[in-house]
């Protein structure tokens, strides 16, 4: 049980790092790209998630733990 | 009880979202994902990249017994199959049992991970969503 309270604690922090710093992800180039995020740092990207799993794996981490999410160009509007 | 949710600038605007950890026995899964509360989707559906981290191989994922379906998200379609009595656990608040959508291929490839009118009406929560002042939680009596 505390194992996965750890492991949701640092996807928690993983996921805050990731919006709070969207903006600082687009000017490094990471636009229309899925990117891998690991204690506070981008580990991986790909325009293709299954690459970036495949570098995850690679890195020697299970995917199912680190935070993975889309950089949608600046303005884009997702509906839902 | 007031479970707090986070307010995140996403895809082009303020997204209530919700960590859970989805868990399944057979297949093995234990996931924590980051899901957005969206009560104009009267279904749970989990994203593509999501479904991708539990590196479900095509025995696994033929193994899953539930109906497939076609869902239409924002004018892209997405086929799902249905997978019955995924396990959710809501940090240390609650633990519940439903059925979750599954993508099994789409059109739009970074769909996130969405928590529906379903989800909502499973934990019997009231929804609170006020942008301006950047509060959102889920009240259930």
């Amino acid at each position: 049980m505390n194992q996965e309270i750890q492991l949701l604690k640092n996807f928690e922090q993983d996921s805050e790092w990731f919006y709070n710093n969207i903006g600082k992800l687009r000017e490094q180039g990471f636009v229309g790209k899925f990117v891998a995020i690991k204690n506070l740092k981008p580990i991986a990207s790909d325009k293709q998630i299954d690459k970036v799993i495949k570098e995850i794996d690679k890195q020697g981490e299970n995917p199912s733990f680190v935070f993975i999410e889309f950089v949608h160009p600046q303005g884009y509007v997702l509906l839902l | 009880m007031k479970i707090p949710v986070e307010i995140n600038y996403f895809a082009g605007g303020l997204r209530a979202m919700l960590k859970v950890i989805l868990k399944f026995d057979n297949p093995h899964l234990f996931l924590p994902i980051n899901a957005i509360i969206d009560t104009g989707s009267p279904t749970t559906l989990i994203g593509i990249s999501d479904m991708r981290r539990m590196r479900l191989s095509k025995v696994q994922l033929n193994k899953i017994q539930g109906m497939t379906h076609e869902v239409n998200i924002g004018g892209g379609k997405v086929k799902t199959i249905k997978l019955e009595n995924m396990k959710f656990k809501i940090g240390s608040y609650l633990d519940i049992e439903m059925d979750v959508q599954f993508p099994i291929d789409g059109e739009e490839k970074a769909q996130p991970s969405l928590l529906g009118v379903d989800f909502l009406e499973k934990i019997n929560a009231n929804f609170c969503f006020n942008p301006s002042k950047r509060e959102a939680y889920l009240e259930i009596n």
